[in-house]
């Protein structure tokens, strides 16, 4: 922040007014409430290697000023004009290969360069960012140019939020650049790159999945750009055109924002061990059809040794000198630079010459024995290294434990062609390096990272463009648009949750008997068995151990690492993360933050019943909330239909499995099992207020089979499964045959009860209904495989032939 | 010579593939010593997608899309090829080894060359394999001299038997086990020349199934073949070294495709949908007419 005379440097002149009022302290706070704000909102964690919560946001921003900032944008775009034509003569003529103005390594020893069969636009970028280092002269050089699927974006634009609401003061005595119009800027021009004649072109987002580090940010993006978000597995080709599979029936795909490896994305052609590829990719884009952006072999303008050849290909292939410099680099390739590397090792950093992923590193901080064997393998295959000079990187103030300290940043910035020409976002992400770790060339993959504000020169600055033109929207409300995966995985969420639900709802029910002490009473002797029944059909304690004397710990186990309640969480915990892009941020944080209670609660009863009883209350708290959260937020679209689908369907076989347990009783033992099912179904109060004190086999079953009104009993799960039914788009013939099959279950229900009503002795015709209601437990169970097979992308095992490969591998949920 | 080619590979699956898609290079290759007569790929059953293209190497690829279930598919080649590759120049014409790797290393005009002498994802570098070519490299000696001897030592040093490895099988574990198949002589071969900065190809192709009279039969006939493609400097170009019979090709073989290792020209190659257990049978015939 301070110029080499000791001055302050100017962006910061406005600024640090705001900061210095705020005091140590209060800056403390505010960085205390970022820190809060990114855990509740999750999204922190988006660039490389990076774990959930790793990354914060420094209060303090990163000011550019306006003629600082146009500079860079300048030589940036530059750069990306550069490397594009870099792109283009590696995938087409080679002229620099021919002229020696690029060695061979670096073309055909590059992991990024891809050997397929040439596609239209091969080599062209369409975004690009660069890692900047300022040194002590004040001036910023690139340390790395990333052209293949850079990332970044979505942090970046988290941070500008977040600072905004925590420290919205700061905003105000400068001007700073939004970050909006660049996004739209950039779907606008994504749309843009769709082949040539489609009306209102789709674009979707490319995704490795959940299992990657950077799943959040890609659904980020995915909302910020208005686009899906699909993975290898929601995409399928045929007839050379890409398609998404969704509950309506294949969707055109015409432009895909490419966010995982160029190598992996299509098994056919390129790595065949790719599972989270889509076979026939490459023919679609070679066909014209869609286009992958950035190309799938742009990543070969990543690697780090190209940086000494830079000035020589701007002349050669723009004409023109290169404005902006990278880090003084040298490919080891050539003699010359052995010997300026030998001469001054302390000085240089080694690095591999084509891999821009792997880290530099500092020869005088590698230990002795490594050390040797570093420069033995240098030695041995010079051309495949490159060495970058050590450049003490400029600091800005961070708040710190110590109040606000200097540290190094590195500066990452983005630019997109749009209309034509690079344009940069006038904004970044900064990310703080160690301070013992600046001159040791790795980037952080966790850490602090800082706002990056771009001055406007005057108010015309912060004015956004000028609406894009777009095509009249028709008004659509449409239930099919859903990916068939992210049904499935409602679907599944909507299952996870209600299983979660009974397991506590049939825990609690065992703890209340179990805490009255040593002695059990004769009915609730027949409780606890029937309970038992019920917990080994659900799943939570298992059949061989079980008996009622050890429902206790069997239930203690159960809450334990490894037992059935961690799964549940953890299984409801991916489900609720793979959804995340159907969730508003509000109703990821109920459902989040209120299953991180109950985990916690669960983790923490490992002796007493007591402990277990106040962990159970926190995982109905938790199924409340997302039902509550379901109810009031969610649009009554594909989404939460199968929410709610998986939620009734999962009740309605809980519901009739246990009244099944709790009739399949001695007549004289009936009523106790009435009662229990009068409890399970949360229905005493209800009935209490019909009947009184009195309970027979009749009404009851009545009020928990038949009645459509009481929420927890079976007939209203089966009404709002034929309504959710009624509501999904498709084909009419399986979704009327499968309401159908609800309507029966329904009247057979029904039919049950009016049995029972009628017998002379309603409890011996009660207990004979017991089998009758597993049976109706076994169609429901039915009823989920016709679910899935109808509405989800079965995805059958793939392998690959003609090259030896892990072959199999079983995809999809379900 | 004028041959006639068939290659069928027959696949059957214990349950049907829904999905299938294949890339295949099935396609000899025309060269100037090599003239493709006709050439037809057949497939059973009928793709729904067949496309035509030249792969990064300049090999003719074509792309096949199935998409009804299907528990067999079937892909033929019937072509009619005639070869007859130049003889090779005399040992002492060539330039010296070393002459050749440095004109590799530099690029330049000859840089497509260069491509071949890096390491590739079935041919890593491997030590023990340049170790074990060593002997043949000696200062100052004619390309060509180095290569046909070391051609020698592995035709000799090694047993021909199938089975025992398959196309993963790393270049260590050949050497050390000293038996394989023209795969694994060719992948040790490419990366032995590799190992002194020689620019090697692994090229895949036929060996005519009948000697010629007086001849012993060939080891490999009867069913896909490879050997090494080695540049001999911008001179005299390329050369075919077959490894697994101690031949410098002229017209016994039939080139289909050249890559850097297997992994880029494997014939046939799928991702399918379904389909459980697979058996594959094949069978190639290259008879004179």
């Amino acid at each position: 922040m301070v110029d080499g005379r000791g001055g302050l440097r100017a962006p910061w002149r406005g600024l640090i007014g705001a900061f210095t009022a705020l005091g140590d302290g209060g800056l403390a706070e505010r960085a205390r409430r970022l820190d809060r704000a990114f855990e509740e909102e999750g999204v922190a964690s988006v660039l490389p290697g990076a774990s959930l919560r790793a990354w914060r946001c420094d209060p303090v921003p990163l000011p550019l000023t306006a003629a600082e900032f146009a500079v860079l944008e300048a030589g940036l775009a530059q750069r990306a004009r550069l490397l594009e034509a870099f792109l283009a003569d590696l995938y087409g003529p080679r002229a620099l290969l021919a002229e020696s103005l690029l060695p061979p390594a670096l073309a055909f020893a590059n992991p990024g360069f891809l050997r397929i069969a040439p596609l239209p636009g091969q080599g062209t970028l369409h975004l690009y960012a660069a890692d900047l280092v300022r040194g002590p002269d004040g001036a910023w050089r690139v340390l790395a140019d990333r052209a293949a699927a850079p990332a970044g974006l979505g942090q970046a634009r988290e941070n500008r939020r977040l600072l905004g609401r925590v420290l919205p003061e700061a905003f105000r005595p400068v001007q700073v650049r939004p970050l909006r119009p660049f996004f739209d800027l950039w779907q606008e021009a994504l749309r843009a790159l769709a082949p040539s004649g489609t009306a209102n072109p789709s674009v979707a987002v490319l995704t490795p999945g959940t299992a990657s580090p950077l799943w959040f940010e890609h659904m980020y993006l995915a909302r910020e750009l208005s686009c899906a978000l699909v993975e290898g597995g929601d995409l399928t080709v045929g007839g050379g055109a890409v398609f998404l599979k969704s509950l309506r029936g294949l969707q055109r795909i015409d432009v895909l924002l490419r966010r995982m490896d160029g190598r992996m994305i299509d098994p056919l052609e390129l790595e065949a061990g790719s599972l989270i590829g889509t076979p026939g990719l490459m023919d679609a884009a070679r066909a014209g059809s869609v286009r992958i952006t950035n190309d799938p072999g742009s990543g070969a303008a990543e690697a780090p040794a190209l940086a000494a050849f830079l000035p020589a290909l701007a002349l050669r292939l723009l004409g023109e000198t290169l404005a902006l410099a990278s880090v003084p680099t040298l490919w080891l390739g050539e003699a010359r630079a052995r010997a300026l590397v030998a001469a001054e090792p302390q000085a240089w950093l080694l690095r591999p010459a084509t891999d821009g992923a792997a880290p530099a590193q500092a020869l005088a901080a590698v230990p002795q024995p490594e050390r040797a064997a570093l420069l033995a393998r240098a030695a041995a295959e010079p051309w495949a290294w490159a060495a970058t000079r050590a450049l003490p990187p400029s600091t800005v103030p961070c708040v710190t434990v110590e109040g606000l300290q200097p540290r190094p940043v590195v500066l990452r910035l983005f630019l997109v062609r749009a209309e034509g020409r690079w344009q940069a976002m006038p904004g970044g992400l900064a990310r703080v390096l160690d301070p013992a770790q600046a001159l040791a060339g790795g980037l952080p993959t966790a850490g602090q990272a800082k706002d990056v504000w771009v001055l406007a020169e005057d108010r015309g600055d912060i004015v956004g463009p000028a609406a894009a033109p777009a095509t009249r929207l028709v008004i659509r409300r449409p239930s099919g648009d859903l990916p068939s995966r992210a049904a499935d995985n409602l679907f599944w969420l909507g299952r996870m949750v209600e299983r979660l639900e009974r397991a506590a709802r049939l825990g609690r029910a065992v703890l209340a008997r179990l805490s009255r002490g040593t002695f059990v009473l004769p009915r609730e002797g027949v409780e606890l068995g029937v309970l038992l029944r019920c917990l080994v059909e659900a799943g939570v304690v298992s059949a061989e151990h079980a008996t009622v004397s050890m429902l206790g710990e069997a239930l203690l186990g159960a809450a334990q690492e490894g037992g059935v309640l961690p799964g549940l969480f953890a299984e409801v915990a991916r489900l609720t993360d793979s959804v995340r892009d159907r969730l508003t941020g509000d109703m990821y944080a109920t459902f989040t933050q209120a299953l991180r209670t109950a985990r916690a609660e669960a983790a923490s009863a490992r002796r007493s019943l007591d402990e277990l009883a106040h962990a159970l209350v926190a995982v109905l708290r938790f199924s409340t909330a997302v039902a509550g959260v379901a109810a009031e937020n969610m649009v009554r679209g594909g989404g939460w239909i199968f929410l709610e689908l998986g939620r009734r369907l999962e009740r309605a076989h809980a519901v009739a499995a246990e009244i099944g347990f709790a009739l399949d009783l001695p007549p004289p033992r009936m009523e106790a099992g009435l009662r229990l099912v009068l409890e399970l179904c949360d229905s005493a109060i209800t009935y209490r207020a019909r009947y009184f004190d009195v309970v027979q086999p009749a009404p009851v079953l009545d009020l928990v089979l038949a009645d459509q009104g009481n929420p927890r009993g079976f007939a209203f799960q089966c009404a709002a499964m034929h309504a959710l039914l009624d509501e999904l788009a498709g084909e009419s013939g399986t979704r009327e045959a499968m309401a159908g099959a609800v309507a029966g279950l329904l009247a057979q229900a029904e039919a049950l009860v009016g049995r029972v009503a009628a017998a002379p002795d309603e409890a011996a015709a009660a207990a004979a209904a017991a089998p009758e209601l597993t049976a109706i437990a076994g169609s429901v169970a039915d009823l989920s495989d016709r679910i899935t097979r109808r509405y989800f992308a079965l995805l059958p095992l793939v392998r690959t032939v003609g090259l030896s490969t892990e072959p199999t591998v079983q995809r999809g949920a379900a | 010579m004028k041959y006639r080619l068939r290659h069928t590979t027959e696949y059957a699956y214990a349950t049907p593939v829904d999905l299938a898609s294949h890339l295949l290079h099935l396609s000899p290759r025309a060269l100037s010593w090599q003239v493709v007569a006709e050439a037809r790929i057949t497939a059973m059953p009928q793709p729904s997608r067949t496309v035509r293209a030249h792969d990064h190497f300049g090999n003719e690829a074509t792309w096949l899309f199935l998409d009804q279930p299907h528990e067999r598919f079937t892909v033929a080649l019937d072509a009619v090829v005639e070869v007859e590759a130049p003889p090779p120049p005399e040992d002492a014409a060539t330039p010296t080894w070393e002459e050749v790797a440095r004109l590799a290393a530099i690029g330049g005009a000859k840089a497509a060359d260069a491509e071949f002498v890096f390491a590739s994802p079935l041919v890593t570098a491997e030590p023990a394999a340049r170790a074990y070519a060593a002997s043949c490299f000696t200062p100052g000696r004619p390309v060509l001299a180095a290569l046909r001897e070391l051609t020698r030592r592995i035709r000799n040093g090694f047993a021909f038997r199938p089975g025992v490895t398959d196309v993963s099988t790393p270049v260590a574990s050949v050497l050390s086990r000293r038996e394989g198949v023209c795969q694994d002589f060719t992948h040790l071969m490419i990366a032995a020349m590799r190992g002194f900065g020689l620019p090697a190809r692994y090229v895949s192709g036929y060996l005519r199934t009948r000697p010629l009279p007086g001849q012993p039969r060939r080891r490999g006939a009867d069913q896909s073949h490879a050997w090494v493609g080695a540049w001999l400097g911008p001179e005299h170009g390329w050369i075919g070294l077959d490894p697994t019979n101690d031949l410098v090709v002229a017209d016994e073989h039939v080139v289909l495709a050249w890559g850097r290792d297997y992994g880029d020209i494997s014939p046939i190659r799928g991702v399918l949908l379904g389909g459980g257990q697979h058996s594959v049978r094949v069978g190639v015939d290259l008879d004179a007419i």
